[in-house]
């Protein structure tokens, strides 16, 4: 049972508070992500799970055991970093040999089980180079092969995919999904990519000024983000936020028009995903000027305004207008209308 | 047209910066292989000769005491100094230890300490234990200028490694002692070489010390040459073969070191 | 908790040799500044004297003269060291052949023993027979038989040259790491906006490498506060008390005249003075390492 408890933690950094008081339960066998924009406090609560950095308060517990004063080499974790870590001075043979080395592993056995790993993240023929000589995405799996190595029962991943160009991320992200289901180890993800969250994670914690914010499932926290941030921060394009005012059952902005079930109030938003809308032919909820249209292959997004109000939609691929021209946007069949308070950012309906 | 002219005109003046820096250093070669009578001219007609070489390592000179002293004085001192250095830099670089400022300020305000002030008490504590006169005096002294001027060059450079291959190493299971034995001596290694050369360069070169510790059985190089001025006057073809010998060996050293010297130079300085 | 203990552990070796070798004699030429101790008279320090041996440091002649001659020096090779040095950076800015040889060949002087490069000097500026004296006299007629070394402000301007031509290198080299580190795109910027050449190096490079330049001179000072080597080397101090630094005149007074109280308390007057001079430094470091990294 590899089980990561979080209980009240807290980290200061002498007067800033870096991560307030939280608790959270990674399960056993768990894929978590913990998501966020930059400064979030994401890496240091992993940081405090490694045992790279102390914690000012509450207990850690892996397995049920605290291991708030045991050094990183006695948390039976394995990590991947951001820029790899890996050993310059070694071969990616000695690299991935080194964790087996530390813990006494036999020679003859420490080899075969190096190139066993090295052989299911494909780096049979590198064997004998350093690290200097490999490419990016070569480097992210001698990592990982370093990681797998000793079949720890905790993997912690900070940023791994970061660094690496766009296609190769979207590989290496089924390599890692595929990994996670070969090997069933508990893993912490960090990263500030919400499609690699939603893509890997069984649940997801999204954290904001050191907080968790939503700690859910992918698709709980896309079809139901808890507040305004995370509304804002999953998806993309991101969901259309929109102020405005709710009086008589309908909420209204400039060129926005939609019936809603509530009572009358002011300095409310209103969010629907672009995915949901769709362009009508007239008198419909969202109406305005065609600002933008932008083909990304296989839809376009239509972007419209009315004022203040500008509000994006993912059309058909082969939709064409001219710009400055009257455009109107409805929603789709069970499209779904989020409701947040505008001051407290917290979710209405 | 304007171009070409400016940019002669840059190759012309490195041109002469060269002359002016090496001038000196090759006229002290050049006397060096003269015969004494050809020394005292500016010709530079004349026909080598090693004899200067066999007379400096020769009876009443013995020059090679001399080259010994330095030799053994300037490595005890950097297989001493180094060392202590590299765990002091990396303490100083990794770790937020309480009162660091204060101590990392210490060490680099000793560095600028007077050496005579240094030297004055020490003098009389040798003459106290009767150790005036030996290199073990020597190496005790040397450590005072050495010592800081180390641990902040390599600071230097553990400061330019990134911390994320130790961090992985603590993670795969290496003690704090196991990663600076397995990672960071490895990495820093070229640092920890350049600094060492550093280290020998200034200890090979120093000059106050040895004159006032130093009589007879210790004499450095340095020291050596005012030797050669004697009642008959400067020996200049004696004194510039000496200078050959203290200098071709750090030249060497120098030149090997080539790539990381101005790196290494300013590391303690401006970082 | 042994993990805990193991920063200071690790400091311990370096503090002992730095605290054996610097601070305790420091401490002990400061207590000896307070008494007469003349060492031909006896082997131990003699009564306390109070503040004796500063207060006659204010009034002694030589000392003043070597106060004196010591800012001299310091002044003249400071300001000659940080331009020169300035200028060649710029000029090996650029890569080329030539640049790189001037590279190798600037790191030669740092590396020659200061005791010989006085010696070398010397030798080339012996009225009879040295190849710089003829040289010049060759060159410039009016400069035939001049007694270099044997004039006061010669012999000083000399000093100065060995300084320079030591040190030049090194704050080349430093000045280059400075100019490396300014970014490529403010220049570029400014010659696209039309700049001449003159007009990027004083508008638009220089003010960029203040600190550079600030921390140069600094550190210049303190080793120029130091000169020694070359005094004894080159000139001995002369001719008469022309060319007698602080620090030679000390050693004079501790190892010539054998009178440790005096010398420890002018020691003492040099230490304080390097020591506001290191402060400052060490304080424009660190702000300049905020600056860096904010």
């Amino acid at each position: 049972m590899a089980e990561v408890r979080l209980v009240d933690i807290e980290k200061k950094y002498g007067n800033f508070l870096a991560v307030p008081q939280q608790s959270l339960t990674i399960e056993d066998g768990e894929f978590l992500v913990l998501l966020g924009p930059s400064g979030c406090g994401k890496t240091t609560t992993m940081r405090m799970i490694a045992g790279l950095e102390d914690i000012t308060a509450g207990d850690i517990m892996i397995k049920g055991e605290r291991v708030n004063d045991k050094p990183p080499k006695d948390r039976d974790i394995a990590m991947v970093f951001q820029n790899y870590g890996l050993y310059p001075h070694m071969t990616v043979r000695q690299n991935i040999e080194y964790p087996l080395k530390l813990r006494g592993v036999a020679k003859a056995d420490r080899r075969k089980r190096a190139e066993e790993t090295a052989a299911k993240v494909e780096l049979d023929a590198l064997l004998e180079r350093r690290p200097s000589e490999l490419s990016g995405g070569q480097r992210q799996r001698v990592a990982l092969a370093r990681a797998i190595v000793r079949t720890p029962s905790i993997f912690l991943m900070d940023e791994p995919l970061s660094n690496l160009d766009a296609k190769l991320r979207v590989t290496m992200r089924a390599e890692l999904k595929h990994l996670h289901h070969e090997l069933g180890v508990t893993t912490v993800y960090v990263t500030h990519d919400q499609m690699e969250a939603m893509t890997l994670a069984n649940r997801v914690a999204v954290m904001r000024e050191g907080r968790i914010v939503q700690l859910d499932t992918p698709k709980k926290i896309y079809a139901e983000p808890a507040d305004l941030f995370v509304a804002g921060f999953i998806g993309s394009p991101s969901m259309n936020l929109i102020d405005g005012t709710v009086s008589g059952g309908v909420f209204r902005a400039e060129g926005v028009d939609v019936p809603i079930d509530m009572p009358d109030r002011e300095g409310v938003v209103l969010g629907i995903r672009p995915e949901e809308l769709e362009i009508a032919p007239g008198g419909a909820a969202f109406t305005g000027k065609l600002y933008a249209l932008e083909l990304t292959g296989d839809s376009t997004l239509v972007t419209l305004r009315a004022g203040k109000t500008s509000v994006c939609a993912r059309g058909h691929a082969d939709f064409e207008a001219d710009i400055n021209t009257d455009c109107h946007l409805a929603p789709k069949d069970g499209a779904r209308f989020h409701l947040f308070d505008r001051a407290s950012g917290e979710r209405l309906i | 047209m304007r171009k070409t002219l400016s940019y002669l005109g840059e190759r012309a003046l490195l041109v002469l910066v060269s002359v002016i820096v090496l001038f000196p250093i090759v006229w002290m070669f050049l006397t060096a292989f003269k015969q004494s009578r050809d020394a005292y001219s500016v010709s530079l007609n004349f026909k080598p000769t090693l004899q200067n070489f066999v007379t400096v390592f020769s009876d009443p000179w013995n020059l090679g005491s001399m080259v010994l002293n330095s030799v053994i004085v300037a490595t005890v001192t950097v297989a001493i100094a180094v060392p202590c250095a590299t765990l002091a830099a990396y303490s100083f670089s990794r770790f937020r230890v309480k009162a660091r400022k204060f101590l990392f300020f210490l060490i680099l305000s000793t560095q600028f300490i007077p050496a005579v002030v240094i030297v004055l008490p020490f003098f009389l504590m040798f003459r106290q234990l009767d150790m005036l006169d030996t290199r073990l005096a020597l190496i005790i002294v040397n450590l005072a200028i050495v010592t800081p001027f180390v641990i902040w060059m390599i600071k230097g450079f553990i400061d330019a490694i990134p911390t994320d291959s130790e961090e992985a190493a603590m993670i795969d299971g290496a003690s704090r002692l196991r990663v600076i034995k397995d990672i960071v001596l490895p990495v820093a290694a070229p640092g920890i070489m350049t600094s060492s050369i550093f280290c020998f360069i200034l200890t090979w070169n120093e000059f106050l010390f040895a004159l006032i510790l130093s009589r007879r059985d210790a004499v450095t190089l340095p020291v050596g040459l005012v030797s050669f001025r004697t009642e008959q006057g400067d020996l200049w073809e004696l004194m510039s073969a000496a200078g050959v010998m203290i200098t071709v060996p750090i030249f060497i050293m120098a030149l090997f070191i080539q790539k990381h010297f101005t790196r290494g130079m300013t590391a303690g300085a401006v970082k | 908790m042994q993990d805990r203990l193991l920063p200071y552990w690790l400091l311990i070796p370096a503090f002992v040799i730095v605290l054996a070798t610097t601070i305790y004699p420091l401490a002990y030429s400061f207590f000896t500044s307070f008494r007469a101790w003349d060492l031909t008279q006896s082997r131990r320090p003699e009564g306390f004297v109070g503040l004796e041996n500063y207060v006659y440091a204010a009034s002694e002649e030589q000392f003043l003269n070597s106060l004196w001659v010591t800012f001299i020096f310091v002044i003249t090779s400071v300001f000659l060291t940080v331009v020169l040095a300035m200028a060649l950076a710029l000029l090996l800015r650029r890569k080329g052949p030539m640049h790189t040889f001037t590279r190798i060949v600037l790191i030669l002087p740092f590396a020659m023993s200061p005791a010989l490069i006085g010696v070398s000097y010397r030798f080339m500026f012996n009225p009879e027979f040295g190849v710089l004296a003829k040289g010049l006299g060759a060159v410039f007629p009016a400069l035939e038989g001049v007694p270099w070394l044997a004039d006061p402000q010669l012999a000083m301007g000399i000093l100065v040259l060995t300084d320079v031509w030591h040190w030049t290198p090194y704050m080349t080299f430093m000045c280059l790491g400075g100019l490396a580190s300014i970014p490529r795109e403010t220049e570029e910027a400014a010659r696209i906006d039309g700049a001449s050449n003159l007009r990027i190096v004083f508008g638009i490079i220089l003010p960029q490498m203040k600190g550079v330049i600030a921390v140069m001179a600094v550190l210049k000072t303190i080793f120029a506060l130091k000169m020694f080597d070359q005094v004894v080397t080159l000139t001995g101090g002369g001719p008469g008390t022309s060319t007698e630094t602080l620090a030679y005149f000390i050693f004079n007074v501790g190892f010539r005249w054998f009178d440790m109280g005096y010398a420890s308390a002018l020691a003492w007057i040099l230490t304080a003075i390097m020591m506001v001079i290191s402060i400052w430094y060490v304080r424009m470091l660190l702000s300049e390492k905020k600056m860096a990294t904010a």
